[in-house]
């Protein structure tokens, strides 16, 4: 077969099930906080920044479409300096996918599964996901395009049926009640951390068919989350109004419950969410889970990185068990997103400039 | 008595004389005297009592000896085609060569009536050749030895396949006979691009096997790769086609066949008309269809016989089968335990009470129940067919109602039990169905664990377990993932047979084409007019309709 199988539309997949995630559930409260009745806006925004760190990244691969960003990085910027940013992003979302782990947990036991351990709730997705790891990029393309529907499907499902009960009046003004620059600025960055992911596609590039296109492939994948998280924050706020919003720990679970379809024929429907919801977790936790693996063995300079997601199990695991509670989880949960923020932005950039002052490129596809 | 002990005894010293095998060393060739020929075959197949070694005159002028195991030959014919010819003194003498190289000419040529056979010089080679049904003729002074073919073996009618039962369909099975099956092939087939290659497999069964394909339809690396895995298998034995299953699949450890095996000769045809290839042993009645993909195993011919729309829905509810097969026992287990509230409220209140007399957790009910309708479905396979009947009947109804009525289970559990198990017959391929069939015993575990999200768990590792799947190079998920919109016409619908104009599109096929762009597809002119008289239309308007439409 063609050893560059991946197609763009595979990559948009791989982007956007990377990125919806655990995010949604919190997302409308923060926006809530930073823009009020402006939130939808103040989500809009955020694709701005995020964008800055995804066009680096898109840029510079594209000049070296047959590596990953990790080797052609050591040329650019010297091997040291190389592998210890490498080492920076293996930390980063290891812990990151341990958070996010530990998120989902939280929600899981305290709205479903209420008889479950959060930590065998943890462990067993964490078990999945480090089996599944042991396969290469082009099967890992294909579990997330496969799983794209399952997870767009609900959050649609619950938008059309919940634009009924939206009160207009609760998204007036537009622009927000009080809206600060400062106030907006930190929502725009936290959207942004939460838009992150796009890094991923580091991986791809050398499987893609056309590497070139990658930057079409981020952007429109950008496009549809932001879309998608637009949507959901628009329900969610004109539902409840924007203060209510911000007294909800979960208003997006909050907007599946409060929504039936039928005369009762789905009474529990943010159950039912969450149970489907473990698919999109799953994919996050997976993306994140591959990355740090991936980018270990080429830390490590190891053949393949199948043993490396076993050792690496351990770490995850403690990570996510870090956080005394709910409220702890959620800020180090943003910490970390700020700090992934920060590093996949000026890395890409570092290594744009740099490929740029020397005119390196690689050899094209 | 002393024959036997005679045999006991010269089998017992040849064991210490030889430590492999009895046949000649490699080199060895005839030689021109038939007696010492004669013992030096049967000094290897001399014990086997249907080995018939007659001794007669050629021409009724020269020693020579015909050589056959009688259980594979074929006598009458032998005796008409071969001995007698040989017999009879022909009436000018003359016309009879005396040089040995000429005799042997003017045997093949002109005294014995069988079609296929040969010359060989090797005395090693002989034996092998007798037993695969070959009459050796041996003549005085000649340093090679003539063999016909009048091989026949005992085989049965063709008859209905027993595990694909279709209702709408050709009516034949295959055979154990691989010459039967193949002509079965060929009759279906009459292109002479229809290839077969046989090789021997199985270092002493010896086993034919045949791997058939279309040549320009299948594409070439396929068939090479089908038979370099073949090529490398070096097995003592080859019972069944099931062996080289086993022995070519990608993924050995999945419980997910990878390579589809089918009784059906129409089925077959179909498969190798998309461009797969297919693998035939002597010896057993099925064939095995390469690469097989996920998408086959419920696929039946009787939806393509039947119109796209009833086959489409037939598929549909198949899907469904197997999704109930896999999943409800699980999803019972874990709502029952963990989540009543996802049920309405009537039906949880009637559920517990129909568990109310029932001492275990629902997940150890409901495995007692799967567990035993498992050790049910077993049984029914070996009883005879008499009393299989019999045996289910006491199995479902009389086990079921006691097994409520002593509060072993609850009704409804009974009813989930059922379901699944009908739900997994519906499935068209037996291995495949088994396959889901075990993997519901991890997920009514893990319901029992950890709930929904345990069956969620589960679900997402099989399913990630099949994407991962390849066979033969072709990714298992295929039209589903990595996704082939024009696959997808015969994937979970069925489309009408004219829109799919091309071949499955990940087999590669040389030629991809199937139906001609101008087969109509549908016939809008009217043939009879309002009268019904179909003689008053002028003859042309049949035409200028048909082949009109796209």
């Amino acid at each position: 077969m063609n050893n560059r199988p991946i197609t763009t539309m595979q990559a948009v997949a791989v982007i956007v099930s990377t990125i919806i995630g655990i995010g949604i559930l919190t997302f409308p409260r923060f926006m809530a906080e930073a823009g009020d009745s402006g939130a939808p806006m103040v989500t809009a925004s955020g694709i701005f920044i995020a964008f800055i760190g995804f066009w680096f990244t898109a840029s510079v691969c594209r000049k070296f479409p047959n590596e990953t960003l990790f080797i052609f990085s050591r040329r650019l910027v010297g091997a040291g300096l190389a592998d210890f940013l490498t080492g920076l992003i293996v930390v980063f979302f290891a812990f990151s996918s341990g958070i996010t782990m530990r998120q989902f947990g939280e929600v899981c036991v305290s709205v479903i599964f209420k008889k479950t351990p959060i930590e065998a709730v943890i462990l067993l997705m964490l078990l999945l996901g480090c089996l599944s790891i042991r396969r290469n990029i082009v099967k890992f393309t294909y579990i997330h395009a496969f799983y794209l529907p399952l997870i767009l499907l609900p959050v649609l499902i619950i938008i059309l049926v919940s634009l009924k009960e939206i009160d207009v009046l609760n998204l007036l003004p537009v622009t927000g009640n009080q809206l600060t620059p400062r106030k907006f600025t930190t929502g725009m960055l936290t959207s942004a951390s939460l838009y992150q992911g796009t890094f991923i596609l580091t991986l791809l590039v050398p499987f893609m068919k056309k590497p070139q296109k990658v930057m079409k492939a981020g952007a429109s994948a950008l496009l549809l989350i932001v879309s998608i998280y637009v949507l959901i924050v628009i329900v969610s706020v004109g539902m409840f109004g924007a203060q209510e919003t911000l007294l909800l720990f979960y208003p997006t679970l909050e907007t599946a419950r409060s929504i039936s379809l039928g005369a009762g024929l789905l009474e529990r429907f943010d159950a039912i969410f969450i149970i489907v919801w473990v698919i999109s977790i799953f994919t996050t936790i997976f993306s994140n889970f591959y990355m740090a693996a991936y980018a270990f063995k080429e830390l490590a300079r190891f053949q393949d990185h199948r043993l490396v997601a076993s050792f690496l199990l351990p770490f995850i695991f403690g990570s996510s068990l870090l956080p005394d509670n709910v409220f702890q989880t959620y800020d180090i949960a943003s910490a970390t997103a700020m700090f992934g923020l920060i590093l996949l932005t000026f890395y890409p950039f570092l290594l744009w400039l740099t490929a740029t002052i020397r005119e390196k490129r690689g050899r094209s596809a | 008595m002393e024959d036997w002990k005679q045999k006991y005894l010269s089998f017992k010293e040849k064991q210490n004389k030889q430590q492999f095998s009895a046949s000649p060393a490699k080199e060895v060739k005839l030689g021109i005297n038939l007696k010492q020929n004669l013992q030096d075959i049967q000094q290897v197949l001399g014990e086997d009592g249907d080995l018939v070694v007659r001794q007669f005159q050629l021409y009724g002028r020269q020693d020579a000896a015909i050589i056959f195991l009688s259980s594979v030959v074929d006598e009458n014919q032998l005796h008409e085609y071969v001995l007698k010819p040989l017999m009879t003194e022909p009436e000018d003498i003359s016309v009879i060569p005396s040089a040995m190289d000429a005799l042997a000419d003017y045997i093949w040529n002109m005294t014995v009536h069988v079609a296929k056979g040969g010359r060989l010089s090797e005395l090693y080679a002989l034996p092998g050749t007798i037993i695969q049904g070959n009459v050796a003729v041996l003549v005085e002074g000649m340093n090679q030895a003539l063999y016909f073919s009048l091989r026949q073996i005992e085989k049965r009618s063709i008859e209905q396949p027993q595990t694909e039962q279709i209702i709408r369909g050709s009516r034949e099975g295959f055979i154990e006979n691989l010459e039967s099956n193949l002509s079965l092939l060929r009759y279906r087939l009459q292109t002479p691009d229809f290839r077969v290659q046989t090789c021997p497999l199985g270092v002493r069964t010896q086993s034919q096997a045949a791997v058939c394909f279309i040549e320009g339809i299948a594409e070439p690396r396929l068939i090479e790769e089908v038979l370099r895995r073949l090529s490398l298998i070096e097995a003592d034995s080859i019972i069944d086609a099931g062996y080289i299953e086993q022995f070519i699949e990608d993924q050995p450890l999945s419980p997910f066949p990878q390579v589809q095996p089918t009784e059906r000769p129409d089925k077959t045809t179909a498969a190798l008309l998309e461009g797969r290839v297919i693998i035939l042993v002597d010896g057993s009645p099925f064939s095995l269809i390469v690469p097989a993909l996920f998408n086959q195993f419920f696929q039946t011919l009787d939806d393509y016989n039947e119109r796209f729309i009833v086959g489409s829905l037939i598929r549909i509810i198949r899907l469904i089968a197997l999704m109930f097969s896999l999943f409800f026992p699980a999803l019972y287990v874990a709502v029952i335990s963990f989540n009543p509230e996802l049920m309405p409220t009537e039906f949880a209140v009637a559920i517990s009470g129909g568990r109310a007399g029932v001492p275990f957790p629902a997940v150890l009910e409901v495995l007692i129940m799967e567990i035993s309708m498992e050790v049910l479905r077993e049984a029914t396979i070996r009883l005879p067919q008499m009393i299989g009947g019999a045996l289910s009947i006491v199995g479902v109804l009389v086990v079921g109602q006691a097994a409520v009525s002593a509060g072993l289970s609850s009704p409804t559990t009974v009813v989930i039990v059922a379901l699944t198990t009908i739900g997994s017959f519906a499935t068209p391929a037996y291995n495949a169905a088994i396959a889901l069939r075990m993997l519901r015993f991890p997920l009514i575990l893990l319901a029992g664990l950890f709930g929904l999200y345990g069956v969620m768990i589960g679900t997402i590792f099989i399913v990630n377990h099949l994407l991962f799947l390849e066979s033969f190079g072709v990714p298992y998920m295929i039209p589903y993932m990595p996704a082939k919109i024009r696959d997808m016409k015969d994937a979970l619908v069925r489309a009408p047979l004219w829109w799919m104009r091309q071949r499955p599109s990940f087999l590669n096929a040389p030629d991809p084409t199937r139906l001609a762009r101008h087969t109509p597809q549908t016939y809008t002119e009217k043939i009879f007019t309002e009268e019904g008289d179909l003689d008053e239309q002028p003859p042309h308007n049949h035409d200028a309709g048909r082949g009109g439409h796209r």
